[in-house]
């Protein structure tokens, strides 16, 4: 596959800290990269120095084959930013706003007002062409956001937290343009702290903390990386602390918790482990409501990655 | 296109504060142009006098007297009350006349007229008066012998009047009016050139706009350079419509020298403010603030300067800090302009000075703000 973006041992240091570690990466054509990571461990940095808005102090970026620097207009031109604060401005209307960053590619005026057509459709604003930003709900802004980032048909797409703050309606509306976009063939990088949006939009994933790439692979893969098997809940009405210790003592049991009637076993490997588990409590006479067994979530595997410890 | 479009579009949004600068601009203008006609107009008056005749009122003391009524306004008073007339200034001059005053000066005993005045100017006027009827009368008093000859001939004397006639080709009415207005125009220009240009460079310079233009693939300098030219542009235009009322108001006298003069100065003006303004924007990004700096700023300067209420009554210690400022520059030159007849290099050299440091400003604001604007580029 045609390689997009090609980062090879990146370091970004600020003084003594580095915010980038020796970080190599690929993206490939028509792939929709997801790159997630707690707050500091480099994302943002990452993507600075591939757009070229900042130095960095070691390391070789490549888009579309060449290396890129701040005045590398020709590979500009074929990207786009869609960043997690809004970027618009307050004083044009919503078409007008879109017309001028797609303006700043694009400036033959009819295929201009194509693209710009095209941008309001994908987003589903053209309801509201003629408001002024300050008019619209927050999922409508972040739809704004996204049309000015994109109406000029970018090959690459740079996605920063697209549906913080936004209502699931919007979400929904915003992914399926996301995937739309990447049926029309550009290739996008994608960063968010939402992990059912990267389980469902990304085809590979990265995960990055302080600075360096802890995992990449699919979903299934990263999930693969993870110690846990299968984790049970259920929901119970008289439950022993002697049954509880019973249970801590199956030889694939990695974690029991029990709060608020509510029983959780984590299983580190094994089959059958609900039968098992069902069998048991029948034989404690324990009554039991609600059962059900899960596989572990990208959640579990980013929390065990990168730890559970709170982050600014 | 792209970004010219967008400057117009957002300097649409933001009409309102040149609307209303230049409203106040007309109104003031208006208002100073019904008022300011007194200033240079000149109206006759007499001093008020008093005249204490202790002489009988006939022959050479009642032509003094007449003398006296004919140039004065003779106010009648209570005599015990004199003193606090000339404190209240109910009478400028007070005149006693002698007892036996016709018989000793027909006599040639030059008997003393006694005076008590407030010492203002019309008091002077009056004394001036007085002092030439007596030295006519001395002068005379020795070579006609007989009282009616010598009343006739000092009568003849005095009628005598030169005609003067004051040429000057400066029309200080139109003159006046124009250095108001364009006083006044520091103030207007000043504030909405600040005004505007600090919105529209907030707009284009928030942060994440910033960021979306500079990935894109237009050059940032070349965005940069339009966005400066098309505040130019604006700024040109502002001045150009300033010009055209200041031609509407003051008439003729805009295309006279001394109107080249302020069309120059206040060109130079505008250029300081467009630099100005720009640096403002450098160092303040927030739009709430300009409002504030806008009033700071050009308010304060204005008051500073002399640009409401004329130099010449402002305190010295005001007018030394005001040389700080270019606005003080400015209107020191639309203030010689004023008072200009001849127009030579000596002449001039106060109006080129100001002009100077005008330019000055600029380059210094340019300097700064280059500087700034590095720093900050460093730090983000």
């Amino acid at each position: 596959m045609k390689k997009i973006i090609e980062v090879k041992n990146l370091t970004k240091a600020y003084k003594k800290l580095k915010a980038v570690d020796d970080l190599s990466l690929e993206v490939y054509e028509g792939e929709i990269l997801g790159l997630l990571g707690p707050n500091g461990s480099g994302k943002s940095t990452t993507i600075n120095c591939i757009l070229s808005l900042i130095s960095f102090n070691k390391g070789n970026i490549k888009i579309f084959g060449k290396t890129i620097k701040p005045d590398s207009y020709d590979i500009k031109k074929d990207i786009g930013v869609i960043f997690q604060e809004v970027a618009v401005f307050e004083e044009l209307t919503v078409y007008e706003n879109i017309d001028y960053f797609c303006g700043l590619y694009i400036k033959d005026k009819e295929k201009r007002k194509t693209y710009v057509d095209d941008a309001i459709n994908l987003v589903g604003l053209q309801e509201f062409m003629t408001f002024y930003p300050k008019q619209l709900s927050g999922g409508l802004l972040r739809r704004l956001n996204i049309a000015c980032g994109i109406a000029h048909k970018p090959k690459l797409i740079f996605l920063d937290e697209p549906t913080v703050a936004v209502d699931p309606q919007s979400r929904n509306n915003i992914l399926d343009g996301i995937k739309k976009l990447r049926d029309n063939g550009a290739t996008i990088v994608y960063t968010t702290h939402y992990m059912e949006e990267v389980e469902i939009l990304c085809d590979r994933i990265i995960i990055l903390d302080k600075g360096k790439i802890l995992a990449n692979g699919t979903s299934d893969e990263l999930k693969e990386l993870a110690n846990i098997e299968e984790k049970v809940t259920v929901e119970v009405e008289n439950l022993k602390e002697s049954t509880i210790e019973k249970i801590k003592e199956f030889k694939t049991v990695d974690e029991v918790e029990f709060s608020n009637n509510v029983l959780i076993v984590t299983y580190k490997k094994g089959k059958n482990n609900l039968v098992e588990l069902i069998d048991f409590l029948k034989d404690e006479k324990v009554v039991y409501n609600k059962i059900f067994s899960e596989r572990p979530t990208l959640n579990d595997v980013f929390l065990e990655l990168t730890g559970k410890e709170l982050r600014d | 296109m792209t970004v010219f479009k967008a400057f117009l579009k957002v300097l649409n949004k933001n009409k309102s504060p040149i609307i209303l600068y230049t409203v106040i601009l007309i109104c003031f203008g208006a208002f100073n142009f019904q008022t300011n006609d007194k200033s240079i107009s000149f109206v006759a008056d007499k001093p008020d006098v008093y005249i204490m005749n202790n002489d009988e009122e006939e022959g050479i003391t009642k032509n003094l007297v007449n003398y006296l009524k004919d140039n004065s306004n003779i106010v009648e008073l209570d005599e015990e009350r004199l003193d606090d007339a000339l404190f209240y200034r109910d009478v400028n001059y007070i005149v006693y006349i002698p007892k036996n005053y016709r018989n000793d000066f027909l006599n040639g005993k030059n008997p003393t007229i006694e005076v008590k005045s407030t010492t203002d100017a019309q008091a002077s006027f009056e004394e001036m008066l007085l002092e030439r009827y007596l030295k006519v009368a001395n002068t005379l008093q020795g070579i006609y012998q007989d009282e009616e000859e010598l009343i006739r001939e000092i009568n003849e004397v005095l009628e005598t009047e030169t005609s003067i006639e004051l040429d000057s080709k400066v029309d200080v009415s139109s003159l006046a009016k124009a250095t108001f207005f364009y006083n006044f125009l520091s103030y207007s220009m000043l504030a909405g050139v600040i005004y505007v240009i600090c919105l529209i460079i907030s707009s284009f310079n928030s942060r994440n706009v910033r960021k979306r233009i500079i990935i894109s693939s237009m050059n940032y300098k070349k965005h940069n350079r339009i966005l400066l030219l098309s505040n130019l542009l604006f700024a040109f235009t502002l001045w150009l419509i300033y010009v055209i009322m200041s031609i509407i108001l003051c008439g003729k006298v805009i295309f006279t020298s001394g109107g080249i003069i302020y069309l120059v100065n206040s060109l130079l003006f505008t250029i300081m403010s467009v630099t100005l303004a720009l640096l403002i924007s450098t160092i303040v990004n927030n739009k709430d603030a300009i409002n504030g700096i806008v009033n700071v700023v050009a308010l304060g300067s204005s008051f500073l300067c002399g640009a409401f209420v004329p130099v010449e009554y402002l305190p010295s210690f005001i007018i030394k800090i005001a040389h700080i400022l270019p606005s003080y520059w400015f209107i020191n030159t639309n203030e010689t302009v004023k008072y200009l007849e001849v127009f030579n290099f000596n002449s001039l050299k106060p109006v080129i000075i100001n002009m100077g440091m005008l330019v000055f400003f600029s380059i210094l604001f340019i300097i700064l703000n280059s500087i700034i604007s590095k720093r900050k580029q460093i730090i983000d």
